[in-house]
């Protein structure tokens, strides 16, 4: 599924000019040092990057535990604006994690600025459609309902 | 049945109205197929095969007393379909707070960035 409500939604303020934060998403060196779980490296010549519409952001995640794993990361950017926004669909391949398949995922990461030079981040996720084998609309309903069910939140019992 | 498998049950089972309102109703007490019906516009036989599907994804589990069979509500697999959203969440958790720090670092070593001017004779 890569339209309707994204099934993840997180949205962060940073303390920094949105053009620095802008830059931490697209410059090789900078994703580098932040992306991904605490432990993993990007090797830097595994990195490629071509930002703009219709390009493509490119890197391999190792972690030094498991030298056996290569994560291959492949977005292929379909909307991109200089300082704003990055919207493409994410593969997610190579060696992974036993168990686990390769998929892909739509991701959409919004830069707004925000009083007194900081930047406020709006990421948006749409999950992998290959666990929804029914329709979309279910699929969104049931995330949606499933965090109400598993906050002890009570769902309307009644059809209208 | 693989750990994937059970998760696509889990979200199929999850996918319709019907079966979400008896895993709310189920959440607050074991009913017997009677007392769901109730509630709902539709038929006995509609409800029971509703939890067929719901005891297939192991989302319930059906016990015998006497003439009547309770349905319970099981967590476990709902609670790994949370999890299985929550690892995203985790990530990026994870990687933003690293990324806060980076920014931090990068100003850090060059006092010199920019600003965005609020200063309105700077506007054109």
């Amino acid at each position: 599924m890569t339209t309707g409500t994204p099934q993840l939604v997180i949205s962060r303020v940073f303390d920094a000019p949105r053009e620095l934060v802008y830059r931490a998403f697209t410059d090789p060196d900078h994703l580098a040092s932040w992306w991904g779980p605490i432990g993993n490296t990007l090797p830097r010549d595994e990195i490629e990057f071509d930002v703009r519409p219709g390009g493509y952001q490119r890197w391999t995640e190792v972690n030094p535990a498991e030298p056996d794993l290569r994560v291959r990361v492949h977005v292929d950017l379909t909307d991109v604006t200089d300082g704003e926004l990055l919207d493409g669909v994410m593969h997610v391949g190579g060696r992974l994690q036993k168990g686990v398949e390769p998929f892909a995922t739509r991701l959409r990461v919004e830069f707004h600025d925000e009083a007194g030079g900081r930047t406020r981040l709006e990421i948006r996720q749409w999950l992998p459609e290959r666990l929804a084998p029914h329709s979309a609309e279910g699929w969104r309903q049931a995330f949606t309902k499933l965090t109400a069910a598993l906050t002890n939140v009570q769902v309307p019992y009644r059809k209208a | 049945m693989t750990g994937t498998d059970q998760l696509s049950a889990v979200f199929s089972a999850l996918a319709d109205p019907t079966r979400r309102a008896i895993i709310a109703e189920l959440a607050t007490r074991d009913a017997t197929v009677t007392e769901l019906t109730a509630p709902l516009a539709i038929s006995m036989p509609a409800v029971s095969r509703h939890l067929k599907v719901l005891e297939r994804a192991a989302l319930i589990s059906r016990s015998q007393s006497g003439k009547w069979r309770a349905s319970h509500l099981e967590a476990a697999p709902l609670r790994e379909a949370a999890d299985w959203i929550e690892r995203y969440r985790r990530f990026w958790d994870t990687s933003l707070t690293r990324l806060d720090a980076h920014l931090a670092a990068l100003q850090a070593a060059e006092p010199a960035t920019e600003r965005p001017a609020d200063d309105p004779r700077e506007r054109a």
